[in-house]
């Protein structure tokens, strides 16, 4: 009886997985096309372009050996970050509800901290031509400074990230924790029971803040442009993903559709009470949240530049201000 | 504002970037000299696209050669030409058409709204604001239709010729009235970015106070066109040149220097253009468009300054059996590197390459020349 039921969440899990997977791979296309190029007044590339059929095509190109000291754990990293994704998604399955360990918003948190410690992996790994390796001969007779310590443009990326994890993301962590003030609990299972019981916390007034504030870090962990620092083009250009090409890049770019989605669902399971499982037809009410996010994310990095430390400290501060004020809010 | 002083006693980290950088159109080496992410100092260094253009020059016959200098620049290209052209006519004494003078300065302000428009889309591009960097590129887009529709290419239009301008390059009524009606939309078009951009709190917080550049400083750097004028130093050689004796325009300038200014600087200069294609095409003169009555004899070398978009621009050589001797060409951005460099001091990194982008560098033009540092 055990086994059937063990058997059929298994089933049930890698179904809702298999399928969420799938439709994430659409995320970065809808938010190119039907965002970016229509406030931008052009056409676009194909829907399918950025989240398929670039990760196909990537696949197939010849790899290269990254410039990196240590290459095998720079190419792991990605793998990883996939992983941490995929866990992600399964707590917020009602099947991994039974394992009270894994869907807890504490578990969660450590799998985005393990993503957001992969950036700085990967910026501090990452040794490309674009900077110091760039054959240019710079130290000649009459050049300034000749003899000062090189750095690579990565390296600020891993600085950056670094500083990410230590304040940047904050505001998303408070955000996480909001609806645990009016839940009680710390476990998933406990705050989908709340809402079933006691209406979304969306619609409290703590839940309205503390939305805001997950939006604002939702972008973050996104690296969204206007709070992209650790890859900004015009100067780190792509931070910590510079070196990887062929599949490595495949899954940067597949990785990056799935956490849309994870973070998206999270939403809905935190502030809706809506778990993702492909058997119920609430799986439709997390696809359009997760729709209305990268939407939202989409017309909100179209309309900003690039922030940097004047711009991404107040808001950063303000953000964190907002989400105290959730959790003081819930608290009352 | 105060003078910034480089803090050399202190630098520890250099990150350099380039030659290849996608912040940046052209192939350039910068090394930057930081101190906790703020540029202490910052080094350019360019060399690796050189042609040898005034090389190839040296010998060929005048008229060849002003056609070779057109590939020197795919901004200006049409300045090279003219100035070129006129280089040899101050030489030789040719007197220019009425009618072709006008038509020359409507290809040098279509130029330069081309020129200006593309820098806007490069400097929102690279605060990384792409909405209004496209939005500026679809108004570039009826400018380069219109050099199109004189020149008979988008980039490389081959018209002013010694003597005046290329007959094919003659302004019916047709084109002028597209011009007219173009330069009606241009306007619309612009005013609503401007109105946006300044209307834009967080644009307008990214680039205010960034890539500083006191008038002081821009002079003793020597720096011209519009990156001297966003200085607020009214500077402009069109005063002085006898093609715009006929025009009534503004030399705009704005006081802060910033990237702001240079960016405001460069839409109002873009109206003062519009002004001056609307009274060219008002009071065009009838009449021929090229003088062929000239003749060719040797002279000493001759030197010829225009202002093109992005600054003066000077042309120099003699003539010896109608062929080039000691040419040199000087664009401005060989005079503004030292205002990028500057800039870029007291700066987040991430505002380097915008403070670069502010002086409009256009460094695979001024990859011509050799200079000589001595410290």
């Amino acid at each position: 009886m055990f086994e059937t039921v063990a058997t059929n969440s298994i089933l049930a899990v890698i179904i809702t997985v298999v399928v969420c997977f799938i439709i994430s791979t659409l995320l970065p296309g809808i938010e190119r096309k039907y965002v970016h190029a229509r406030i931008q007044q052009r056409i676009g590339p194909p829907v399918t372009s950025p989240g398929i059929m670039a990760p196909i095509k990537f696949l197939f190109k010849e790899n290269i050996k990254p410039s990196s000291p240590v290459p095998g754990l720079y190419k792991a990293l990605p793998v990883i970050c996939f992983l941490v994704v995929l866990s992600m998604l399964i707590t917020l399955t009602p099947y991994a509800f039974a394992i009270p360990a894994l869907a807890s918003l504490v578990a969660i948190v450590g799998l985005l901290k393990v993503e957001e410690i992969c950036y700085v992996l990967m910026g501090s790994l990452s040794k490309s031509i674009m900077s110091v390796r760039m054959p240019f001969p710079d130290r000649v007779k009459g050049a300034a400074h000749t003899k000062t310590t090189l750095s690579f443009i990565e390296d600020i990326s891993a600085k950056r990230s670094l500083r990410m994890i230590t304040y940047g993301s904050f505001p998303l962590y408070l955000a996480l924790f909001a609806p645990v003030t009016a839940a009680r609990s710390i476990f998933l299972q406990d705050i989908v029971l709340y809402q079933q019981a006691n209406g979304p916390f969306l619609f409290t007034v703590s839940g309205g803040i503390a939305a805001i504030v997950f939006f604002i870090g939702y972008m973050i962990v996104l690296n969204e442009y206007p709070f992209s620092i650790i890859k900004a083009k015009c100067d780190v250009i792509e931070g910590p993903y510079m070196e990887y090409a062929s599949k490595y890049r495949s899954i940067v770019f597949i990785t990056r559709g799935f956490l849309m989605f994870t973070l998206g669902v999270l939403f809905s399971v935190l502030f809706i009470g809506i778990p993702a499982t492909i058997f119920s037809p609430t799986i439709l009410l997390n696809i359009v949240v997760v729709l209305v996010f990268v939407l939202m994310m989409g017309i909100f990095s179209a309309f900003t530049p690039v922030f940097t430390n004047r711009q991404l400290l107040p808001s950063i501060l303000g953000a964190t201000l907002l989400g105290i004020l959730a959790i003081v809010l819930g608290l009352l | 504002m105060e003078e910034k002083v480089p803090r050399s006693n202190i630098i520890e980290t250099e990150i350099p970037m380039g030659t290849v950088h996608p912040a940046a159109l052209e192939p350039y080496r910068v090394r930057l000299f930081v101190e906790d992410e703020v540029v202490q100092e910052a080094e350019i260094t360019i060399g690796v696209n050189h042609r040898g253009i005034e090389r190839i020059m040296e010998g060929l016959p005048v008229e060849k050669a002003n056609a070779l200098t057109e590939k020197i620049c795919g901004i200006c290209s049409n300045s090279h030409v003219w100035n070129s052209c006129r280089t040899a006519e101050i030489g030789l004494d040719i007197e220019i058409p009425e009618r072709a003078r006008y038509i020359r300065v409507i290809m040098g302000e279509l130029e330069r709204l081309h020129s200006h428009f593309l820098y806007l889309a490069h400097g929102c591009e690279t605060v990384a604001h792409e909405t209004f960097s496209m939005r500026v590129f679809y108004l570039r887009e009826i400018v380069m239709e219109l050099l199109a529709m004189i020149g008979g290419n988008r980039v490389q239009y081959g018209c002013p010729i010694i003597g005046g301008v290329r007959p094919r390059c003659d302004l019916d009524e047709a084109k002028l009235l597209r011009i007219k009606n173009d330069m009606d939309k241009i306007e619309e078009g612009l005013t609503g970015f401007a109105e946006r951009f300044l209307a834009d709190s967080i644009l307008v917080s990214r680039v205010t106070g960034v890539g500083v550049l006191p008038a002081k400083q821009a002079i003793k750097l020597a720096v011209t066109g519009p990156s001297l004028r966003a200085t607020g130093v009214a500077r402009d050689l069109r005063t002085t040149m006898f093609e715009y004796e006929d025009f009534d325009f503004n030399v705009v300038t704005q006081p802060d220097g910033d990237v702001k200014s240079n960016l405001l600087m460069r839409v109002f200069e873009s109206f003062e253009a519009i002004k001056i294609i609307r009274q060219a095409i008002a009071n065009i003169p009838e009449g021929k468009v090229v003088n062929r009555d000239w003749e060719m004899f040797d002279t000493d070398i001759i030197e010829s300054y225009i202002e093109v978009p992005r600054g003066t621009l000077y042309h120099s050589y003699a003539l010896e059996t109608g062929r080039i001797r000691h040419c040199i060409i000087r664009t401005p951005s060989m005079a503004n590197i030292g205002a990028m460099q500057y800039a870029c001091i007291g700066d987040h990194i991430t505002d380097a390459q915008l403070s670069i982008v502010q002086c409009d560098p256009c460094f695979t033009c001024t990859d011509r020349a050799i200079e000589i540092i001595r410290r």
